[in-house]
C-alpha cells in the first residue's frame, strides 16, 4: 500500500530529468514510450528491491516460524539452517506444557497489566500537577526524573536485589511490579507532562470557574484530553514490560513465578539447546506483544512523535 | 621466585578481602528479613538442569522423595545461564534456598572458603555414601575447612567421538596412541574429511579447552595440570609451550570452521560425516539424533607420553547446600536420598542417559557405550574435572581467548602465552 502511493510522486517529480537520460540514445524515437518505460522500469525497481529488502528483514522470523514446526531429530540430523524435512506442532505443546511457559504467560500477564495501569496513574497525577499548577522546584523535579532514566538500569541490580531482600518482597511478583513501576515512573512523567502542558489553560479555566476542583479537573477534563498519549504510552510500555528480562531474574528466583521471557531462556538446557522448541517458545512469548501492536498500531505511531512537537 | 612470593601474598590479601566484604554483606542480609524466614516447609532445591528431559527426570526425583513421607521438597528450575551468575546472590541471601545442583572442587571451595556451605561430614559417615570412592571423598572435602560439603551424584566422561558406520566405511580403526591417531587424521584428511570437529565457535568457546586439558594431562600429567591451574606454574613455562608444540602436529587436522560454529552444529557435522570425530563430553549426545544414538562410539584420548600417568577428564556433578538453611535436618534427608543407588537409578532412567551414577552400587543405563565409559574411568590412574571446575569461571574466558586465538594465528603462540598468564595472573591475585 504504501510503496505505490510513494512511487506515484516519486516518478512523477524525476520524470523530465529521467526522459533526458533515457531519450539520449534514440532521440528520434517517439518521445512518451521512453518516458513510461521509464518509469515502469522505476517502479519495478521499486518495488523489487523494497520486496527484497522486506524479505530479508522478514527472513529471522521465518526461520523462527519454520524452525519451531521442525522436530528435534531432523534439526540435529540436518543442522538448523537446513530445509525442513518434518512437520510437527509437538514443540509447541512441549514449550507449552513441559517449559511450563503457561504459567510463565500468566506471570507476565500479571505483572505487565497492572504495572501499567498503576505507572500510568501515578504519572498522569504527577504530570498534571506538574504542568497545570506552579509548585516550587517542578523544573528540577522533572530534570531528576529525567536524569533517572539516563542512570543504566544494570547499576542498580545489586542494590535493588538486596533492598527487596532487605524490605522482604524478594521472589514475590509485586516486587518486580514495584521496581517496574519505580524505574518507568519518571519517563512517563516527563511525557504526559509535554502533551498536558499544549493543553490550552483556559479549559482549565472554565473547569475552575464551574467549580471543579483539582482532583476534578484532573480526572474530568485532562486526563480525557491526554489520552492519546496514554494510549501511546500504555502500547509502549506494555512492550517493555513484557519483554523484560533483567529485573525478572534479579528480583525473582523461583520457576513458577517467572515471567515468560525468564522461562524462555529457561527452555535452554545446560549444554544442548532443542532449538525448536526454543523457537515454539519465543512465538508464544511474542504473541502478546505483536496483539497488542497490531490493536494499538495507530498510537504507535503517534507516540512517534509525541515528544517531537510541543 | 620473587614474582612468585608477591603473587602470593597479593592473593592472601585478596582473600582476606573477599572474606571481609562477605562478612559485612552477610551482616547487612542478616538483619530484618532474616528472622522472617520460612523454616518448616518444604526443602528448596535450586536446580540448574532446565532442558525438558533433564527438568523431568529431576521432577521424578522429587516426586519419588516426597512419596516417601519425612520432609518434602520443592524443586525450582532456572535457566542454567541465569543460574550461574545469580548463584553467589542465592549463596548470600538472607533466606536462600537449601539445595542446589552444583560442582565439586575448586568451584565449590571457592564458596566453601566463605563459609557459605552447610557442612556434610555426618551424613558422609552414614549408609548413603560411605561407600563412595576414595577419590569422590577427596574431591568433595573443602581445602580450607576439612569438612565435607559436597555430595556428588553422577559424572560423564569425555573422549574422542565418532560414527561407526563412518570408520567402517573409510576403513579406519581407533587409535592407541598419538602416533597412531596421527596417521588416522592423514588418512581421513585424504578422503577429504575433515579429521577433528571442534565447536568451539558461537556461545561453546569453551570446548576448545578440552584439547588443552587433555594434551596438558597426557604431557606433563594431572598433577601439573591442577597446580597449573592453581596458579602453582606460569603459562608461559617450557611445559606449556610443549603442549602447544603437541597441538601444532594436530592442527593441521582440526577442521577449519572448528572456531566458527558452536559445538551443537559441529556434532551434526560429525553425524553427517563432513568431520571425523569430535573430542567431547558424553553431554553430546542428547544433540544427536535418537536413531543415531547407536552407531555412535569413543576412544581413549590418545596415549602421548606412556611414563605419564593415565589420567581421565570426568567431571562430576552433585549438590551442595547452603551455610544459612534453617531447615537443616530436612536438607540432609534430601542430600541422602539424592546419594543413594534409588535416585540416582531414577534419574538415569528419566534423563538422556549418558551419564554415570556415582553410587558404588547404581547401576548404569548399560547400554554399550555407558560399560566402555564407566571402564575407561575406573582404570584411570587419575581423575581431572575440566578447565573452569580444576580452577574457576573466572579464568575460563581467559582461556578461551588464548586457544581461540592460538587456533587462528598458532604462529603467535609466544606473546599469546605470556597475555594468557598476565590476564590469569589477575584472577588468582583477587
Amino acid at each position: 500500500m504504501t510503496a505505490t502511493r510513494t512511487t506515484a510522486p516519486v516518478s512523477g517529480t524525476d520524470g523530465p530529468a529521467r526522459r533526458a537520460d533515457e531519450a539520449a540514445p534514440a532521440p528520434a524515437a517517439a518521445p512518451r514510450s521512453p518516458l513510461l518505460r521509464g518509469s515502469a522500469l522505476r517502479t519495478t525497481g521499486f518495488h523489487l528491491t523494497a520486496g527484497l529488502l522486506s524479505a530479508l528483514w522478514l527472513l529471522p522470523i521465518v526461520l523462527v516460524l519454520v524452525t519451531s514446526t521442525r522436530t528435534f531429530d531432523d534439526i540435529a540430523a540436518h543442522g538448523v539452517g537446513s530445509w525442513p524435512h518434518s512437520f510437527t506442532f509437538d514443540s509447541f505443546r512441549q514449550a507449552w506444557v513441559d517449559g511450563g511457559q503457561q504459567r510463565a504467560l500468566i506471570n507476565s500477564v500479571l505483572v505487565t497489566v497492572p504495572t501499567v495501569l498503576i505507572s500510568l496513574g501515578l504519572a498522569s497525577m504527577a504530570a498534571f500537577a506538574l504542568s497545570r499548577y506552579d509548585l516550587p522546584f517542578r523544573r528540577v523535579l522533572l530534570l531528576v526524573m529525567l536524569g533517572g532514566n539516563l542512570l543504566p538500569p544494570q547499576i542498580l541490580l545489586i542494590p535493588v536485589s538486596k533492598l527487596s531482600e532487605v524490605l522482604g518482597i524478594y521472589d514475590r511478583l509485586y516486587a518486580l511490579i514495584g521496581v517496574q513501576v519505580g524505574f518507568g515512573v519518571g519517563f512517563y512523567v516527563f511525557v504526559l507532562h509535554g502533551f498536558m502542558r499544549a493543553i490550552p489553560g483556559e479549559i482549565q479555566q472554565a473547569a475552575v470557574i464551574d467549580g471543579a476542583g483539582p482532583w476534578q479537573i484532573y480526572w474530568r477534563v485532562i486526563l480525557p484530553l491526554a489520552r492519546p498519549a496514554l494510549a501511546a504510552l500504555s502500547a509502549l510500555s506494555f512492550t517493555w514490560i513484557f519483554n523484560d528480562l533483567l529485573w525478572a531474574i534479579t528480583v525473582l528466583r523461583t520457576d513458577s513465578r517467572m515471567p515468560v521471557t525468564a522461562s524462555l531462556i529457561g527452555l535452554q538446557g545446560q549444554y544442548v539447546s532443542m532449538w525448536n522448541v526454543i523457537a515454539a517458545g519465543s512465538v508464544i512469548a511474542a504473541a502478546p506483544t505483536v496483539a497488542v501492536f497490531l490493536r494499538f498500531q495507530r498510537h504507535f505511531v503517534a507516540g512517534l512523535n509525541l515528544g517531537a512537537v510541543k | 621466585m620473587t614474582a612468585f612470593n608477591a603473587s602470593r601474598r597479593r592473593f592472601l590479601v585478596g582473600a582476606g578481602a573477599v572474606g571481609t566484604s562477605a562478612l559485612l554483606s552477610s551482616c547487612v542480609t542478616q538483619s530484618p528479613a532474616a528472622s522472617g524466614g520460612n523454616s518448616g516447609g518444604p526443602v528448596t532445591l535450586q536446580s540448574n538442569l532446565s532442558s525438558p528431559q533433564a527438568k523431568t527426570a529431576m521432577q521424578s526425583i522429587v516426586a519419588a522423595f516426597d512419596k516417601r513421607g519425612g520432609a518434602k521438597a520443592q524443586l525450582n528450575t532456572v535457566a542454567s545461564e541465569t543460574f550461574r551468575t545469580q548463584l553467589p546472590t542465592y549463596l548470600t541471601s538472607a533466606n536462600p534456598p537449601d539445595v542446589y545442583t552444583w560442582y565439586p572442587g575448586s568451584v565449590a571451595e571457592s564458596y566453601a572458603k566463605k563459609d557459605l556451605l552447610l557442612g556434610l561430614d555426618d551424613i558422609w559417615a552414614g549408609p548413603e555414601l560411605s561407600g563412595y570412592s576414595d577419590a569422590l571423598k577427596k574431591l568433595c572435602t573443602s581445602a580450607s575447612s576439612g569438612k565435607k560439603v559436597f555430595v556428588p551424584t553422577s559424572y560423564y566422561w569425555w573422549g574422542v567421538f565418532y560414527r561407526k558406520s563412518n570408520f567402517a566405511k573409510w576403513g579406519v580403526k581407533e587409535p592407541k596412541t598419538w602416533d597412531e591417531f596421527l596417521d588416522l587424521c592423514d588418512k581421513l584428511k585424504s578422503k577429504g574429511v575433515a579429521p577433528i570437529g571442534l565447536g568451539a565457535g558461537g556461545d561453546t568457546p569453551w570446548v576448545a579447552s578440552t584439547w588443552f586439558d587433555y594434551l596438558n594431562i597426557r604431557v606433563n600429567g594431572a598433577t601439573y595440570h591442577r597446580e597449573l591451574l592453581a596458579g602453582k606454574h606460569r603459562f608461559d613455562d617450557p611445559e606449556v609451550r610443549k603442549v602447544f608444540d603437541t597441538w601444532d602436529q594436530a592442527r593441521p587436522f582440526f577442521d577449519p570452521n572448528g572456531t566458527a560454529i558452536p559445538f551443537q552444529d559441529a556434532t551434526t557435522a560429525l553425524l553427517q560425516g563432513r568431520t571425523g570425530m569430535m573430542l567431547i563430553g558424553t553431554f553430546f549426545a542428547d544433540a544427536a539424533p535418537k536413531d543415531a544414538l547407536g552407531d555412535l562410539d569413543f576412544f581413549q584420548f590418545p596415549i602421548i607420553d606412556p611414563k605419564v600417568p593415565v589420567a581421565e577428564e570426568a567431571p562430576t556433578d552433585g549438590y551442595f547446600a547452603s551455610a544459612r538453611t534453617k531447615r537443616t535436618d530436612e536438607t540432609k534427608e534430601l542430600l541422602r536420598y539424592l546419594a543413594t543407588a534409588e535416585a540416582q537409578e531414577l534419574y538415569l532412567k528419566s534423563s538422556s542417559g549418558t551419564t554415570l551414577p556415582t553410587h558404588p552400587d547404581a547401576k548404569d543405563t548399560g547400554t554399550p557405550l555407558v560399560i566402555k565409559g564407566r571402564k575407561l574411568i575406573e582404570s584411570a590412574a587419575d581423575v581431572t574435572q575440566f578447565f573452569n571446575r580444576d580452577s574457576s569461571d573466572a579464568l575460563q574466558p581467559t582461556a578461551d581467548t588464548a586457544l581461540v586465538h592460538y587456533l587462528a594465528k598458532p604462529k603467535e603462540i609466544g606473546s599469546i602465552l605470556t597475555t594468557w598468564q598476565r590476564s590469569a595472573q589477575q584472577i588468582w591475585s583477587q
